[in-house]
Protein backbone atom coordinates (compact mmCIF):
# COMPACT_ATOMS: atom_id res chain seq x y z
CA UNK A 1 0.00 0.00 0.00
CA UNK A 2 1.36 3.42 -0.94
CA UNK A 3 1.92 5.94 1.82
CA UNK A 4 3.27 9.46 1.68
CA UNK A 5 5.77 8.99 4.51
CA UNK A 6 9.17 10.42 3.62
CA UNK A 7 11.69 7.62 3.13
CA UNK A 8 14.75 9.57 2.04
CA UNK A 9 15.80 13.01 3.18
CA UNK A 10 19.02 14.69 2.04
CA UNK A 11 19.91 18.05 3.55
CA UNK A 12 22.87 20.23 2.60
CA UNK A 13 24.70 17.27 1.06
CA UNK A 14 28.03 18.08 -0.56
CA UNK A 15 30.73 15.88 -2.03
CA UNK A 16 34.00 16.53 -3.82
CA UNK A 17 35.39 14.02 -6.29
CA UNK A 18 38.58 14.07 -8.32
CA UNK A 19 39.44 17.51 -6.99
CA UNK A 20 36.20 19.23 -7.98
CA UNK A 21 32.81 19.81 -6.40
CA UNK A 22 30.59 17.00 -7.66
CA UNK A 23 27.56 17.72 -5.48
CA UNK A 24 26.92 20.94 -3.58
CA UNK A 25 24.30 21.78 -0.98
CA UNK A 26 21.81 19.21 -2.23
CA UNK A 27 18.43 19.14 -0.52
CA UNK A 28 16.10 16.41 -1.65
CA UNK A 29 13.44 14.20 -0.14
CA UNK A 30 11.55 11.25 -1.47
CA UNK A 31 8.37 9.58 -0.25
CA UNK A 32 7.36 5.95 -0.56
CA UNK A 33 5.68 5.26 -3.89
CA UNK A 34 7.34 8.20 -5.62
CA UNK A 35 9.40 7.74 -8.78
CA UNK A 36 11.94 10.54 -9.09
CA UNK A 37 13.68 11.13 -12.39
CA UNK A 38 17.11 12.63 -11.85
CA UNK A 39 18.24 14.50 -14.94
CA UNK A 40 21.41 16.30 -15.81
CA UNK A 41 24.11 16.60 -18.40
CA UNK A 42 27.30 14.54 -18.15
CA UNK A 43 29.21 15.45 -14.99
CA UNK A 44 26.21 17.07 -13.35
CA UNK A 45 26.70 14.94 -10.21
CA UNK A 46 23.94 12.39 -10.73
CA UNK A 47 26.05 9.26 -10.22
CA UNK A 48 27.79 10.76 -7.18
CA UNK A 49 24.40 11.61 -5.69
CA UNK A 50 23.12 8.10 -6.29
CA UNK A 51 26.28 6.50 -4.88
CA UNK A 52 25.74 8.51 -1.69
CA UNK A 53 22.08 7.50 -1.55
CA UNK A 54 23.19 3.87 -1.98
CA UNK A 55 25.71 4.14 0.85
CA UNK A 56 28.74 3.54 -1.37
CA UNK A 57 30.07 7.07 -0.82
CA UNK A 58 30.05 9.21 2.31
CA UNK A 59 29.14 12.91 1.87
CA UNK A 60 31.69 15.54 2.88
CA UNK A 61 28.90 17.61 4.42
CA UNK A 62 25.18 17.41 5.08
CA UNK A 63 22.88 14.68 6.31
CA UNK A 64 21.14 11.73 4.71
CA UNK A 65 18.24 10.16 6.55
CA UNK A 66 16.78 6.87 5.46
CA UNK A 67 13.49 5.82 6.99
CA UNK A 68 14.07 8.38 9.76
CA UNK A 69 17.55 7.05 10.62
CA UNK A 70 20.97 8.57 10.05
CA UNK A 71 22.24 6.73 6.99
CA UNK A 72 25.73 8.24 7.08
CA UNK A 73 26.60 6.92 10.52
CA UNK A 74 24.63 3.72 10.10
CA UNK A 75 25.22 2.52 6.53
CA UNK A 76 24.18 -0.99 7.57
CA UNK A 77 20.50 0.05 7.45
CA UNK A 78 20.90 0.14 3.66
CA UNK A 79 21.35 -3.64 3.60
CA UNK A 80 17.59 -4.22 3.63
CA UNK A 81 16.31 -0.80 2.60
CA UNK A 82 18.30 0.09 -0.52
CA UNK A 83 18.75 -1.64 -3.87
CA UNK A 84 21.31 -0.02 -6.18
CA UNK A 85 22.08 -0.52 -9.83
CA UNK A 86 25.22 1.51 -10.66
CA UNK A 87 25.76 2.98 -14.12
CA UNK A 88 27.74 -0.01 -15.38
CA UNK A 89 26.48 -3.03 -13.48
CA UNK A 90 29.55 -4.25 -11.55
CA UNK A 91 29.69 -8.04 -11.51
CA UNK A 92 32.10 -10.78 -10.49
CA UNK A 93 33.05 -12.26 -13.87
CA UNK A 94 33.83 -15.72 -12.45
CA UNK A 95 30.36 -16.29 -11.00
CA UNK A 96 27.27 -17.55 -12.80
CA UNK A 97 24.07 -15.54 -12.85
CA UNK A 98 22.53 -17.77 -10.18
CA UNK A 99 25.67 -17.60 -8.00
CA UNK A 100 25.58 -13.81 -8.27
CA UNK A 101 22.04 -13.72 -7.02
CA UNK A 102 22.78 -16.22 -4.24
CA UNK A 103 25.81 -14.17 -3.15
CA UNK A 104 23.81 -10.94 -3.23
CA UNK A 105 21.06 -12.60 -1.19
CA UNK A 106 23.57 -13.79 1.42
CA UNK A 107 25.19 -10.36 1.62
CA UNK A 108 21.74 -8.86 2.20
CA UNK A 109 21.04 -11.38 4.94
CA UNK A 110 18.39 -13.29 2.98
CA UNK A 111 17.99 -17.01 3.58
CA UNK A 112 16.59 -19.76 1.37
CA UNK A 113 16.21 -20.05 -2.37
CA UNK A 114 12.84 -18.33 -2.69
CA UNK A 115 14.05 -14.72 -3.24
CA UNK A 116 16.57 -15.83 -5.86
CA UNK A 117 14.05 -17.98 -7.72
CA UNK A 118 11.45 -15.21 -7.59
CA UNK A 119 13.73 -12.63 -9.16
CA UNK A 120 14.97 -15.11 -11.79
CA UNK A 121 11.34 -15.71 -12.71
CA UNK A 122 10.39 -12.00 -12.66
CA UNK A 123 13.27 -10.90 -14.87
CA UNK A 124 13.21 -14.03 -17.06
CA UNK A 125 16.83 -14.86 -16.23
CA UNK A 126 16.22 -18.63 -16.28
CA UNK A 127 17.84 -19.33 -19.68
CA UNK A 128 21.07 -17.64 -18.65
CA UNK A 129 21.13 -18.69 -14.98
CA UNK A 130 24.11 -21.02 -15.49
CA UNK A 131 26.17 -18.64 -17.60
CA UNK A 132 29.11 -16.84 -16.03
CA UNK A 133 28.79 -13.07 -15.81
CA UNK A 134 32.04 -12.55 -17.72
CA UNK A 135 30.47 -13.70 -20.99
CA UNK A 136 27.15 -11.83 -20.69
CA UNK A 137 26.25 -9.08 -23.15
CA UNK A 138 25.94 -5.52 -21.83
CA UNK A 139 22.14 -5.76 -21.78
CA UNK A 140 22.23 -9.08 -19.93
CA UNK A 141 24.70 -7.65 -17.41
CA UNK A 142 22.32 -4.76 -16.87
CA UNK A 143 19.41 -7.14 -16.24
CA UNK A 144 21.48 -9.16 -13.77
CA UNK A 145 22.49 -5.94 -11.99
CA UNK A 146 18.83 -4.97 -11.81
CA UNK A 147 17.95 -8.41 -10.43
CA UNK A 148 20.58 -7.99 -7.68
CA UNK A 149 19.08 -4.59 -6.83
CA UNK A 150 15.54 -5.99 -6.65
CA UNK A 151 16.38 -9.24 -4.88
CA UNK A 152 15.72 -8.13 -1.32
CA UNK A 153 12.57 -6.16 -2.15
CA UNK A 154 14.10 -2.81 -1.09
CA UNK A 155 12.09 0.19 0.07
CA UNK A 156 14.32 2.47 -2.02
CA UNK A 157 15.42 1.50 -5.52
CA UNK A 158 18.32 3.52 -6.92
CA UNK A 159 18.80 3.09 -10.66
CA UNK A 160 21.65 4.80 -12.48
CA UNK A 161 21.05 4.78 -16.24
CA UNK A 162 19.19 1.45 -16.01
CA UNK A 163 18.10 1.44 -19.64
CA UNK A 164 21.72 1.46 -20.88
CA UNK A 165 22.17 -1.28 -23.50
CA UNK A 166 18.62 -2.58 -23.09
CA UNK A 167 16.61 -3.32 -26.21
CA UNK A 168 13.11 -1.77 -26.63
CA UNK A 169 11.38 -4.87 -25.22
CA UNK A 170 13.65 -4.89 -22.17
CA UNK A 171 13.18 -1.14 -21.74
CA UNK A 172 9.41 -1.61 -21.69
CA UNK A 173 9.84 -4.41 -19.16
CA UNK A 174 12.03 -2.14 -17.03
CA UNK A 175 9.32 0.53 -17.04
CA UNK A 176 6.76 -2.03 -15.98
CA UNK A 177 8.99 -3.20 -13.12
CA UNK A 178 9.48 0.40 -11.92
CA UNK A 179 5.73 1.04 -12.01
CA UNK A 180 5.10 -2.24 -10.20
CA UNK A 181 7.63 -1.44 -7.47
CA UNK A 182 6.23 2.09 -7.01
CA UNK A 183 2.71 0.71 -6.74
CA UNK A 184 3.98 -1.60 -4.00
CA UNK A 185 5.18 1.45 -2.01
CA UNK A 186 8.81 1.44 -3.08
CA UNK A 187 10.50 4.79 -3.70
CA UNK A 188 12.51 4.87 -6.91
CA UNK A 189 15.26 7.23 -8.08
CA UNK A 190 16.01 6.93 -11.75
CA UNK A 191 18.95 8.74 -13.23
CA UNK A 192 19.05 9.11 -16.99
CA UNK A 193 20.03 11.33 -19.90
CA UNK A 194 16.86 10.42 -21.73
CA UNK A 195 14.00 12.82 -21.08
CA UNK A 196 11.47 10.42 -22.59
CA UNK A 197 12.46 7.84 -19.99
CA UNK A 198 11.62 10.26 -17.19
CA UNK A 199 8.34 11.47 -18.66
CA UNK A 200 7.26 7.85 -19.26
CA UNK A 201 7.72 6.47 -15.73
CA UNK A 202 8.44 9.22 -13.21
CA UNK A 203 6.01 11.07 -10.97
CA UNK A 204 8.56 13.76 -10.23
CA UNK A 205 11.63 15.18 -11.91
CA UNK A 206 14.74 16.86 -10.55
CA UNK A 207 17.48 18.48 -12.58
CA UNK A 208 21.04 18.57 -11.29
CA UNK A 209 23.46 20.96 -12.82
CA UNK A 210 27.10 21.44 -11.81
CA UNK A 211 26.33 19.58 -8.62
CA UNK A 212 23.42 21.78 -7.59
CA UNK A 213 19.71 21.07 -7.72
CA UNK A 214 18.22 23.47 -10.27
CA UNK A 215 14.72 22.09 -10.60
CA UNK A 216 12.44 19.80 -8.61
CA UNK A 217 8.82 19.46 -9.62
CA UNK A 218 5.96 17.01 -10.18
CA UNK A 219 5.25 15.23 -13.44
CA UNK A 220 1.57 14.62 -13.15
CA UNK A 221 0.19 16.29 -16.26
CA UNK A 222 1.11 16.70 -19.93
CA UNK A 223 1.84 20.36 -19.19
CA UNK A 224 4.42 19.31 -16.56
CA UNK A 225 6.08 16.99 -19.05
CA UNK A 226 6.27 19.64 -21.75
CA UNK A 227 7.57 22.19 -19.24
CA UNK A 228 10.28 19.74 -18.14
CA UNK A 229 11.58 19.54 -21.67
CA UNK A 230 11.91 23.30 -21.85
CA UNK A 231 13.37 23.63 -18.35
CA UNK A 232 15.99 20.99 -19.01
CA UNK A 233 17.22 22.59 -22.20
CA UNK A 234 17.23 26.05 -20.62
CA UNK A 235 19.45 24.78 -17.80
CA UNK A 236 21.63 22.67 -20.10
CA UNK A 237 22.28 25.50 -22.54
CA UNK A 238 22.97 27.96 -19.73
CA UNK A 239 25.52 25.42 -18.57
CA UNK A 240 27.24 25.38 -21.91
CA UNK A 241 27.31 29.16 -21.94
CA UNK A 242 28.80 29.17 -18.44
CA UNK B 1 26.82 -13.83 9.42
CA UNK B 2 28.10 -11.18 7.01
CA UNK B 3 31.67 -12.46 7.43
CA UNK B 4 30.46 -15.90 6.39
CA UNK B 5 28.59 -14.42 3.40
CA UNK B 6 31.72 -12.62 2.20
CA UNK B 7 33.88 -15.71 2.81
CA UNK B 8 31.41 -17.87 0.89
CA UNK B 9 31.39 -15.42 -2.02
CA UNK B 10 35.18 -15.36 -2.09
CA UNK B 11 35.45 -19.16 -1.94
CA UNK B 12 33.08 -19.41 -4.89
CA UNK B 13 35.35 -17.06 -6.82
CA UNK B 14 38.50 -18.95 -5.79
CA UNK B 15 36.92 -22.24 -6.84
CA UNK B 16 36.67 -21.16 -10.46
CA UNK B 17 39.82 -19.04 -10.64
CA UNK B 18 42.41 -20.81 -12.83
CA UNK B 19 45.32 -19.20 -10.95
CA UNK B 20 44.35 -20.94 -7.70
CA UNK B 21 44.27 -24.38 -9.36
CA UNK B 22 47.43 -23.75 -11.35
CA UNK B 23 49.34 -22.65 -8.26
CA UNK B 24 48.08 -25.65 -6.28
CA UNK B 25 48.99 -28.10 -9.04
CA UNK B 26 52.45 -26.67 -9.71
CA UNK B 27 53.46 -26.29 -6.08
CA UNK B 28 52.15 -29.68 -4.99
CA UNK B 29 53.94 -31.27 -7.96
CA UNK B 30 57.16 -29.55 -6.91
CA UNK B 31 56.67 -30.59 -3.28
CA UNK B 32 56.02 -34.20 -4.31
CA UNK B 33 59.29 -34.22 -6.26
CA UNK B 34 61.17 -32.67 -3.31
CA UNK B 35 59.53 -35.18 -0.98
CA UNK B 36 60.80 -38.09 -3.06
CA UNK B 37 64.28 -36.53 -3.07
CA UNK B 38 64.24 -36.09 0.73
CA UNK B 39 62.95 -39.62 1.18
CA UNK B 40 65.66 -41.04 -1.07
CA UNK B 41 68.33 -39.21 0.94
CA UNK B 42 66.79 -40.48 4.17
CA UNK B 43 66.81 -44.08 2.90
CA UNK B 44 70.45 -43.83 1.85
CA UNK B 45 71.38 -42.59 5.32
CA UNK B 46 69.75 -45.50 7.12
CA UNK B 47 73.02 -47.34 7.90
CA UNK B 48 74.63 -44.19 9.34
CA UNK B 49 71.52 -43.29 11.29
CA UNK B 50 71.26 -46.77 12.79
CA UNK B 51 74.75 -46.33 14.23
CA UNK B 52 73.78 -43.06 15.96
CA UNK B 53 72.32 -43.30 19.46
CA UNK B 54 70.06 -40.27 19.24
CA UNK B 55 70.26 -39.41 15.55
CA UNK B 56 67.70 -37.50 13.49
CA UNK B 57 64.68 -39.44 12.27
CA UNK B 58 62.03 -39.24 9.57
CA UNK B 59 60.55 -36.09 11.12
CA UNK B 60 63.85 -34.19 11.12
CA UNK B 61 65.06 -35.34 7.74
CA UNK B 62 61.87 -35.56 5.68
CA UNK B 63 58.72 -34.07 7.25
CA UNK B 64 60.11 -30.81 8.65
CA UNK B 65 62.33 -30.09 5.61
CA UNK B 66 59.25 -30.63 3.41
CA UNK B 67 57.41 -28.00 5.44
CA UNK B 68 60.43 -25.72 5.02
CA UNK B 69 60.08 -26.17 1.24
CA UNK B 70 56.40 -25.28 1.55
CA UNK B 71 57.31 -22.13 3.46
CA UNK B 72 59.75 -21.05 0.78
CA UNK B 73 56.99 -21.48 -1.81
CA UNK B 74 54.59 -19.51 0.42
CA UNK B 75 56.60 -16.34 -0.10
CA UNK B 76 55.55 -16.39 -3.74
CA UNK B 77 52.28 -18.33 -3.66
CA UNK B 78 50.50 -16.48 -0.85
CA UNK B 79 50.98 -12.98 -2.36
CA UNK B 80 49.77 -14.37 -5.70
CA UNK B 81 46.71 -15.89 -4.02
CA UNK B 82 45.83 -12.78 -2.06
CA UNK B 83 46.73 -10.06 -4.56
CA UNK B 84 43.29 -9.99 -6.18
CA UNK B 85 41.18 -10.33 -3.03
CA UNK B 86 40.39 -6.63 -2.71
CA UNK B 87 42.29 -5.07 -5.63
CA UNK B 88 40.13 -6.89 -8.19
CA UNK B 89 36.94 -5.73 -6.45
CA UNK B 90 38.16 -2.17 -6.68
CA UNK B 91 39.13 -2.62 -10.34
CA UNK B 92 35.83 -4.27 -11.32
CA UNK B 93 33.74 -1.75 -9.42
CA UNK B 94 32.33 -4.44 -7.12
CA UNK B 95 33.91 -2.88 -4.02
CA UNK B 96 31.37 0.01 -3.89
CA UNK B 97 28.68 -2.62 -4.41
CA UNK B 98 29.96 -4.62 -1.41
CA UNK B 99 30.15 -1.46 0.69
CA UNK B 100 26.62 -0.49 -0.36
CA UNK B 101 25.31 -3.75 1.13
CA UNK B 102 26.04 -2.22 4.53
CA UNK B 103 28.79 -4.71 5.42
CA UNK B 104 31.26 -3.22 7.90
CA UNK B 105 34.69 -2.98 6.22
CA UNK B 106 36.18 -5.26 8.89
CA UNK B 107 33.66 -7.97 7.96
CA UNK B 108 34.58 -7.69 4.28
CA UNK B 109 38.27 -8.00 5.13
CA UNK B 110 37.74 -10.88 7.57
CA UNK B 111 35.49 -12.74 5.11
CA UNK B 112 38.09 -12.51 2.38
CA UNK B 113 40.84 -13.46 4.84
CA UNK B 114 38.90 -16.54 5.96
CA UNK B 115 38.46 -17.64 2.35
CA UNK B 116 42.20 -17.30 1.73
CA UNK B 117 42.92 -19.26 4.93
CA UNK B 118 40.62 -22.09 3.78
CA UNK B 119 42.60 -22.41 0.55
CA UNK B 120 45.93 -22.24 2.37
CA UNK B 121 44.80 -24.81 4.95
CA UNK B 122 43.92 -27.21 2.14
CA UNK B 123 47.29 -26.59 0.54
CA UNK B 124 49.11 -27.25 3.82
CA UNK B 125 47.09 -30.40 4.52
CA UNK B 126 47.80 -31.83 1.07
CA UNK B 127 51.52 -31.19 1.52
CA UNK B 128 51.44 -32.68 5.00
CA UNK B 129 49.55 -35.73 3.74
CA UNK B 130 52.68 -36.97 1.92
CA UNK B 131 54.88 -37.72 4.98
CA UNK B 132 51.88 -38.63 7.16
CA UNK B 133 50.57 -41.19 4.68
CA UNK B 134 53.95 -42.90 4.44
CA UNK B 135 54.55 -42.80 8.18
CA UNK B 136 51.13 -44.30 8.76
CA UNK B 137 51.49 -47.10 6.21
CA UNK B 138 54.99 -48.35 7.12
CA UNK B 139 54.85 -47.42 10.80
CA UNK B 140 57.73 -44.96 10.79
CA UNK B 141 58.60 -43.27 14.06
CA UNK B 142 57.21 -39.75 13.87
CA UNK B 143 58.06 -37.11 16.43
CA UNK B 144 54.50 -35.82 16.58
CA UNK B 145 55.32 -32.96 18.96
CA UNK B 146 58.02 -31.59 16.72
CA UNK B 147 55.89 -32.05 13.60
CA UNK B 148 52.91 -30.33 15.26
CA UNK B 149 55.10 -27.38 16.30
CA UNK B 150 56.56 -27.10 12.80
CA UNK B 151 53.08 -27.36 11.25
CA UNK B 152 51.75 -24.69 13.61
CA UNK B 153 54.67 -22.41 12.68
CA UNK B 154 54.03 -23.07 9.02
CA UNK B 155 50.30 -22.35 9.39
CA UNK B 156 50.97 -19.17 11.35
CA UNK B 157 53.46 -17.94 8.80
CA UNK B 158 51.06 -18.57 5.92
CA UNK B 159 48.29 -16.82 7.85
CA UNK B 160 50.65 -13.88 8.42
CA UNK B 161 51.63 -13.71 4.75
CA UNK B 162 47.94 -13.84 3.79
CA UNK B 163 47.14 -10.94 6.14
CA UNK B 164 50.01 -8.91 4.67
CA UNK B 165 48.79 -9.80 1.17
CA UNK B 166 45.26 -8.62 1.94
CA UNK B 167 46.55 -5.37 3.41
CA UNK B 168 48.56 -4.72 0.24
CA UNK B 169 45.55 -5.65 -1.91
CA UNK B 170 43.42 -3.13 0.00
CA UNK B 171 45.70 -0.26 -0.94
CA UNK B 172 45.70 -0.64 -4.72
CA UNK B 173 43.59 -1.61 -7.70
CA UNK B 174 46.62 -3.21 -9.38
CA UNK B 175 46.81 -6.84 -8.29
CA UNK B 176 50.40 -7.25 -9.50
CA UNK B 177 51.46 -4.26 -7.45
CA UNK B 178 49.80 -5.78 -4.38
CA UNK B 179 51.66 -9.07 -4.93
CA UNK B 180 55.04 -7.36 -5.31
CA UNK B 181 54.44 -5.16 -2.24
CA UNK B 182 53.43 -8.19 -0.16
CA UNK B 183 56.50 -10.12 -1.30
CA UNK B 184 58.82 -7.22 -0.45
CA UNK B 185 57.26 -6.72 3.00
CA UNK B 186 57.44 -10.45 3.74
CA UNK B 187 61.08 -10.67 2.68
CA UNK B 188 61.88 -7.55 4.70
CA UNK B 189 60.27 -9.12 7.77
CA UNK B 190 62.23 -12.31 7.18
CA UNK B 191 65.62 -10.66 6.76
CA UNK B 192 65.28 -7.60 8.98
CA UNK B 193 67.85 -9.00 11.46
CA UNK B 194 70.37 -10.32 8.94
CA UNK B 195 72.52 -7.19 9.06
CA UNK B 196 72.64 -7.28 12.86
CA UNK B 197 73.47 -10.99 12.84
CA UNK B 198 76.25 -10.46 10.32
CA UNK B 199 77.68 -7.90 12.73
CA UNK B 200 77.49 -10.46 15.53
CA UNK B 201 74.59 -8.82 17.39
CA UNK B 202 71.95 -11.32 18.50
CA UNK B 203 68.89 -11.28 20.73
CA UNK B 204 67.98 -7.62 20.21
CA UNK B 205 64.79 -5.97 18.99
CA UNK B 206 65.64 -6.70 15.35
CA UNK B 207 65.89 -10.39 16.18
CA UNK B 208 62.45 -10.24 17.77
CA UNK B 209 61.09 -8.35 14.78
CA UNK B 210 62.33 -10.93 12.28
CA UNK B 211 59.86 -13.59 11.17
CA UNK B 212 62.69 -16.11 10.78
CA UNK B 213 63.53 -15.98 14.50
CA UNK B 214 60.05 -17.11 15.54
CA UNK B 215 59.75 -19.74 12.85
CA UNK B 216 63.14 -21.32 13.52
CA UNK B 217 62.18 -21.77 17.17
CA UNK B 218 58.98 -23.56 16.17
CA UNK B 219 60.83 -25.73 13.63
CA UNK B 220 62.86 -27.06 16.59
CA UNK B 221 59.61 -28.20 18.17
CA UNK B 222 59.30 -25.37 20.69
CA UNK B 223 56.09 -23.35 20.79
CA UNK B 224 56.33 -20.17 22.84
CA UNK B 225 53.70 -17.53 23.55
CA UNK B 226 56.21 -14.88 22.47
CA UNK B 227 56.35 -16.41 18.98
CA UNK B 228 52.59 -16.89 18.70
CA UNK B 229 52.11 -13.28 19.87
CA UNK B 230 54.46 -12.05 17.12
CA UNK B 231 52.39 -13.73 14.42
CA UNK B 232 49.17 -12.54 16.07
CA UNK B 233 50.35 -8.93 16.17
CA UNK B 234 51.37 -8.88 12.51
CA UNK B 235 48.06 -10.48 11.47
CA UNK B 236 45.95 -8.08 13.54
CA UNK B 237 47.87 -4.99 12.38
CA UNK B 238 47.67 -6.05 8.72
CA UNK B 239 43.93 -6.78 8.86
CA UNK B 240 43.27 -3.56 10.79
CA UNK B 241 45.12 -1.57 8.12
CA UNK B 242 43.10 -3.26 5.36
CA UNK B 243 39.83 -2.55 7.22
CA UNK B 244 40.85 1.06 7.78
CA UNK B 245 41.62 1.46 4.09
CA UNK B 246 38.20 0.07 3.13
CA UNK B 247 36.48 2.32 5.65
CA UNK B 248 38.20 5.28 4.00
CA UNK B 249 36.99 4.09 0.60
CA UNK B 250 33.51 5.57 1.16
CA UNK B 251 35.03 8.95 1.91
CA UNK B 252 37.70 8.80 -0.79
CA UNK B 253 37.82 11.71 -3.27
Amino acid sequence: MTTTRVLLRMAGVARRRAGRVAVDDLNLSLARGEVLGLLGVNGAGKSTTLAMVAGALRPDAGTIELDGQDFIDRPEIGRQLVGWLPETAPLWPELTVREHLQASASLRGLRGKAPVEAVIERLALGPMARRVAGVLSQGQRQRLGLACALLHDPALLVLDEPANALDPVQTAELRSIIAERAAAGCAVILSTHVLAEVTAVCTRAAILHQGRLRHDGPLTSDADRQALDKTFFTIATSAEAA
Amino acid sequence: MSIAAVAHLELRRLRVRPLAWLLAALTLGWLAWRYLFLLDTFMKMQVKLAAMADGPGFTDLVAVPLLAELLQLSFVVVPLMTMTLIASDRRQGTLPLLLSTGQPPSHIVLGKYLAALCWLALWLLLALAMPLALAGSVHLDLDLGKLAAATLGCALMMATLAAIGIACSAFTSQAALAAVAALIIALALWTVNSGARAAGVEGGFLDWLAMSTHLQIMARGVVGTNDIAWFGIVIVVSLALASRRLADERGRR
